[in-house]
Parts: structure tokens; sequence; C-alpha cells
């Protein structure tokens, strides 16, 4: 698929670290190279139920292309410096929908984060079977979905759902909705298996820093 | 996916070097570039193959839901 973003990308990896504690500080001494690769957000997830497993968004404004952007130094610099040899795959895309399943109100706990890096079928199918499916994602304790879209393979999704108790998501995993086709194809090839978790942080870049 | 970060390769690339014979990181390597400068991808490259050989053999790969219930109960 061509490169032809208009907005903002978004960057997405899912990894372990030996330390998740260091992950936070490290980021925060790094603002300057982030703003320097046009970062405006980064959010910080940890597995709750893979200990060491991080999932890192970012969201960045920088007209250079994708290939170019993850040559910079910053990305290797940065998997040095929390500890990861191995470098997994990078999910590099575009927000297409954020949904609000349900309305909560100030005070709600936050919730269980589901996070799927897949290939889908169809990427349109997907969103319209959401949409219809949307009674029944609320029933299930889904909070919000956030639905991305590789730039290199048409087929390829991020999701991230928000579930409201650890109850759920275990239920959503063991038996998600048929419209979540996402869910089996996690964790085959180049995708890491399902994320589950929970927010930890998110940085607000400031530009020209 | 973009799995080779020095090179720009992602993973539809590789699985068609795989698809076309390349059966070691190596000969994906050698096809594609990917894993052939700081060879830090080779594990996902690694994973890639044995994902497109067990589609290309019609055997179902284990689906992350059922990862996930193996793993942690």
């Amino acid at each position: 698929m061509t490169d032809t973003r208009t907005g903002t990308l978004i960057i997405a990896s899912d990894y372990r670290v030996p330390d998740p504690g260091r992950v936070w500080p490290l980021l925060q001494r790094r603002r300057a190279e982030l703003a320097g690769i046009g970062a405006h957000h980064v959010l910080v997830y940890t597995s709750t139920w893979d200990h060491g497993r991080m999932l890192v968004t970012m969201g960045i404004r920088n007209p250079e292309p994708v290939v170019d952007l993850l040559r910079s130094r910053v990305w290797f610099d940065w998997f040095d410096a929390v500890g990861v040899t191995d470098i997994p795959g990078v999910f590099a895309g575009e927000m297409l929908e954020k949904l609000d399943v349900t309305t909560s109100s100030v005070g709600t706990p936050p919730g269980i984060v589901v996070a799927a890096m897949t290939s889908v079928s169809d990427v349109a199918t997907v969103i319209e079977r959401v949409h219809r499916a949307i009674d029944r994602f609320q029933a299930a304790g889904i909070r919000k979905v956030w639905l991305y879209r590789a730039f290199d393979d048409p087929c390829e999704m991020l999701i991230l759902q928000e579930i409201d108790s650890e109850e759920n998501a275990r239920r959503w995993i063991d038996n998600p909705d048929d419209a979540a086709e996402w869910m089996i194809g996690a964790g085959v090839g180049p995708y890491p298996p399902l994320f589950v978790g929970k927010f930890v942080n998110m940085m607000r870049i400031e530009e020209n820093l | 996916m973009y799995v080779c970060l020095c090179k720009g390769v992602t993973s539809q690339t590789v699985a068609e070097a795989v698809a076309a014979g390349a059966s070691t990181t190596k000969k994906v390597a050698n096809a594609c570039g990917a894993g052939s400068d700081c060879g830090r991808c080779r594990r996902t490259v690694q994973a890639i193959i044995k994902a497109t050989e067990a589609e290309a053999a019609g055997l179902a790969p284990h689906t992350s839901a059922k990862r996930v219930r193996r793993l942690f109960r």
C-alpha cells in the first residue's frame, strides 16, 4: 500500500523488557529525540498477564516516508536502552476510528486493555461488522475500541479494546464475538500474541523542544 | 509490519520471499535484505518462515486465544 498519509502516523510495538519500571523514566529522558522525529504523543501499556511485556504506541507527525523514519537511530537507541535484543515487528499505520461503546463517568477505574496486531480478511468488512455488533460489545463489557490500519499491508490492523474488568477480559479472550475477527489471527507469524494489560502513562511532546 | 528496520522490509515482503523458496533466515536475507544488516530481526523472520510454511502445508496455526489460555492457565 502506498504511504499517502496526511495526518498522524501511528507506530506501535510490543516487546519484552528485563525491567518494565525503567521504560517510563527512559522515555522521559528522550523527549528531545522523540520531538526530533515528530512524535507528539507516546502511550505506554504494561502487560498484566505476561510480566515484562510492554506495548508502546506513538503518534508522529512527520512527512518523511515510513521506511526512512524507521531507519532513524532513535529506534535502535531506544531498544538498546530498554534491553531489547531481538527487535520486534513494528506496526505503522493510521487510526480509522475510535468507538466509545459505553460512556464512562469521571472516577471510573481504568479498564483492561486487550490489543491485537493481525491480518484480517477485509478492513472495511471488519469495521462494518463491529458497528453492527456494538450492542453485543457493550454487553461484553467493552468500553472503547480503537481501530488502526497499516500503511504497508491493506489487510493489517491494530485493534485496541478497553474492557471494564479482568473477568470480562478473560471471557472476551475465551469467547470473542464473531465480529472481533482480530482475536483469532494474533500471535501468528510476525504478529505478537494478544496483549492483555493496563495503561501506564502518556507523554505529550511539544514541538520545537 | 515492518520487520527489518535497517532495510525497511515488511512482513509481506518476507512472506513472499519464503513462498518463493527462501526457507532460512540467510536465504531470506539474500532474497529481500531482511536481517542482512544488524540481524536483530531474525527471530521475527524465523516466525514468518514457520507461519508461511505451516500455511502452505495446510496446517492451522495456533490462535492467539489458544496460546494465551495455554500460557496463563
